[in-house]
């Protein structure tokens, strides 16, 4: 097992350096493009230089790049990711206040999180037991139509579904909210369309389970329909195999066959691929968090890319960094899985291969 | 039935290669047969279809009908509308005029600014595909090269390349597609057309969807060539003297072939909804130029413009048809792609 431990270890270095080349390449692209961050703190149209050097002098983006990433990266090891951009302004004893990124982060993380693990707990309780009735009647027309659901499932647009399911199931039938978010504790101001000027105020576990509702099922019909199908293949795949067999053969029911031989054999590989499939998620989440203006990762990404006064880089580097951070750890989470379910590396390699044949 | 076809393979002086094999197979696969039909139809609608069709209706896909909307919802299917494309200055919220003829919008106009919808999308998909089959191509390029390399030699470059695969994989793909596209691309990449071959905003898309998605085929062709690497063939191609490019070309590249025309069938159907994705939130084909992203965006709005549900404007035609034309392309080269999969695979038992 030492060889293993050797392993992850080295797993883990080479992730620290990713992390650390991740934030280089985000500094990278954000310096390419020509911008003035003072833009934030003072309208340069109708400022004296000597006001926009003091903004930029105060926001420290006059000192070479070399110093302000040394800088980030200083603070970020001491977990601080600064002040966002959008929304500083000068108190009245000439102090800098704004925002702080890493409060900002972990509240949309916390919306996204919920998102992604509602959504994680629909595709587990729907697909594994859709699969085991597809795979214990292989072939009948249950099994087709099943099948055929998956492929509108995984053709359609998760920005169509959500957009449909919120015009009919939302604005239509009034079934659930169709769109904004309320805390699950404490009060949040709503705003319930980009147009809305007076929020309503709303909180605790009803109004947050309300608003997930419609997130949830649109987040999760693409997984769904996509791990029915691996499911049922791997169910069918083991169904056929020799101690299953032998299982018939001693006489266990076919429902005990499937349930205690066969599915230990297809779950963990598919929690498996749940944990890799992190990068298709947080693309899920993106559409979904737009749809339904859940102030999620990707909404504060997006409104960060595409503010007024440009590109809010704190904000930005901070959410690739904790999203590559996530993404990461999963992956290596699934990876430590799969060496404990099926410790020969090179069928490790061929399975990450055909997790990595399917994307979005 | 395989008893016949296993006979037919042992046939004496005629060897049957692989292709002729999975060729055989896919002959018989039906829904193989079906979305290659459907698929060439596409391609041909998007690509010859749309211009033969603004031939025949008289107006083109960016022309503006003030009077195919009557206040701001616009008409549905087979609709006669006042043929205003020659007037040059209207009175607004005037009666259409008089000595005008009409003109038809098959499947209706796109929203309040009434231009017409099937015309929309057939020069939309030919954007749509030229994003999902460039892209896929340059993944495949880039991903084969780096993948042949990084196996074939091993080592050192093996790391390096294997490392910088990893970097990309970390990458949250679709926060890093919008990110370059409103960026990088949006500024200097959205004006190439390659002298108009091109609309604009395809070539900076194939840009950074190829430049973020070739990890996968990179995945693929390097696991693959490790496993073939140390085989009896291609030692024996070496003890022949066979230079390494040879060796790539010759027995690695046919050997990796199949899967990547699994994977390229597969990636364009992730092309296709990734350019609705990138172009819904903003970063992706600028309007007014049609692709299956801009006409989705259409009805809702982009995240920088969005737009409210509104029941008196709302018409469901614009939304529908975009949505039928991305479902049944992803669909069917998914399809393809899975039927390929099993027709390619030799030792699958049929």
């Amino acid at each position: 097992m030492s060889v293993g431990w050797r392993y992850f270890l080295r797993r883990i270095l080479v992730s620290v350096v990713l992390l650390w080349v991740l934030s280089v390449i985000t500094f990278a692209i954000y310096f390419t493009i020509p911008q003035e961050p003072a833009a934030f703190l003072v309208d340069p149209q109708h400022s004296t230089p000597a006001m926009i050097a003091k903004a930029r002098h105060r926001l420290g983006v006059d000192r070479p790049i070399a110093t302000q990433y040394a800088k980030f990266v200083w603070r970020a090891l001491h977990g601080d990711f600064g002040v966002a951009y959008e929304g500083l302004s000068f108190n009245a004893n000439d102090e800098l206040v704004g925002t702080h990124v890493g409060s900002q982060v972990i509240r949309a993380a916390a919306v996204t999180g919920w998102l992604a693990l509602g959504g994680v707990v629909l595709v587990i309780v729907l697909a594994i037991p859709a699969a085991m009735l597809a795979a214990s009647r292989a072939g009948s027309w249950l099994d087709k139509t099943l099948l055929a659901v998956t492929l509108i499932g995984i053709s359609t647009h998760p920005i169509v579904i959500g957009v449909v399911l919120q015009t009919f199931a939302g604005n239509r039938w009034h079934i659930a909210p169709p769109s904004g978010y309320c805390g699950l504790t404490g009060q949040t101001a709503n705003f319930s369309s980009p147009f809305d000027n007076n929020p309503v105020l709303c909180g605790g576990f009803r109004d947050w389970a309300s608003h997930m509702v419609l997130p949830w099922i649109t987040f999760a019909l693409f997984f769904i329909a996509l791990y029915l199908r691996i499911v049922r293949v791997r169910l069918l795949d083991v169904l056929g195999s020799d101690y299953i067999r032998a299982a018939r053969a001693k006489g266990a029911s076919e429902a005990r066959v499937l349930r205690r031989h066969a599915l230990p054999n297809t779950i963990l590989p598919v929690i498996t691929m749940l944990a890799m499939d992190i990068g298709t998620a947080v693309g899920i989440a993106v559409y979904v968090e737009t749809v339904y203006r859940l102030p999620g990762l990707g909404r504060l990404t997006l409104g960060a890319i595409s503010g007024e006064q440009g590109f809010d880089l704190p904000v930005i580097i901070a959410v690739v960094m904790v999203v590559g951070a996530a993404i990461i750890l999963l992956n290596l989470l699934a990876d430590a899985l799969l060496a404990v379910a099926d410790p020969t590396i090179e069928t490790r390699g061929a399975r990450r291969a055909q997790a990595a044949g399917r994307v979005i | 039935m395989p008893t016949v076809e296993a006979a037919a393979a042992v046939v004496p002086g005629r060897p049957v290669g692989a292709w002729t094999i999975a060729w055989r197979r896919l002959r018989r696969d039906k829904i193989a047969l079906a979305s290659a039909g459907i698929l060439s139809l596409i391609v041909f609608a998007a690509f010859a279809g749309g211009p033969i069709a603004a031939k025949l209706l008289g107006h083109g896909p960016d022309d503006l009908f003030p009077y195919a909307q009557h206040s701001l919802k616009p008409v549905g299917p087979w609709t006669q509308v006042p043929d205003t494309s020659i007037i040059e200055s209207l009175v607004p919220d005037a009666p259409p005029p008089k000595n005008v003829g009409t003109t038809l919008f098959v499947l209706g106009a796109d929203g309040p600014l009434g231009r017409d919808e099937l015309l929309r999308v057939l020069y939309g998909g030919r954007v749509s595909l030229e994003v999902a089959f460039g892209a896929a191509f340059l993944a495949i390029l880039i991903g084969v090269t780096l993948g042949l390399v990084a196996a074939y030699f091993g080592g050192f470059v093996d790391s390096v390349i294997s490392r910088f695969i990893d970097l990309v994989m970390a990458f949250p793909l679709l926060l890093f597609l919008v990110m370059v596209g409103y960026t990088v691309a949006g500024d200097k990449f959205a004006r190439i057309t390659v002298h108009g071959v091109f609309p604009q905003g395809v070539v900076s898309l194939v840009l950074i969807i190829g430049l973020f998605t070739w990890f996968y085929p990179a995945r693929i062709v390097r696991s693959q060539v490790i496993s073939l690497r140390h085989q009896a063939f291609v030692e024996a191609a070496t003890s022949t003297g066979a230079s390494d490019s040879w060796i790539i070309r010759k027995h690695l590249v046919p050997h990796v072939l199949p899967t990547l025309l699994v994977w390229g069938s597969i990636a364009a159907a992730t092309n296709i909804m990734l350019e609705a994705g990138v172009t819904f939130l903003g970063a992706g084909i600028r309007i007014p130029t049609a692709s299956w992203g801009t006409l989705l965006s259409s009805t809702w709005g982009t995240v920088a413009n969005p737009t409210g549900y509104d029941p008196t404007t709302f018409s469901a035609w614009p939304t529908l048809l975009p949505t039928v034309a991305i479902f049944v392309t992803v669909l069917a080269f998914n399809q393809l792609g899975e039927s390929m999969r099993s027709v390619l695979d030799p030792k699958a038992v049929r």
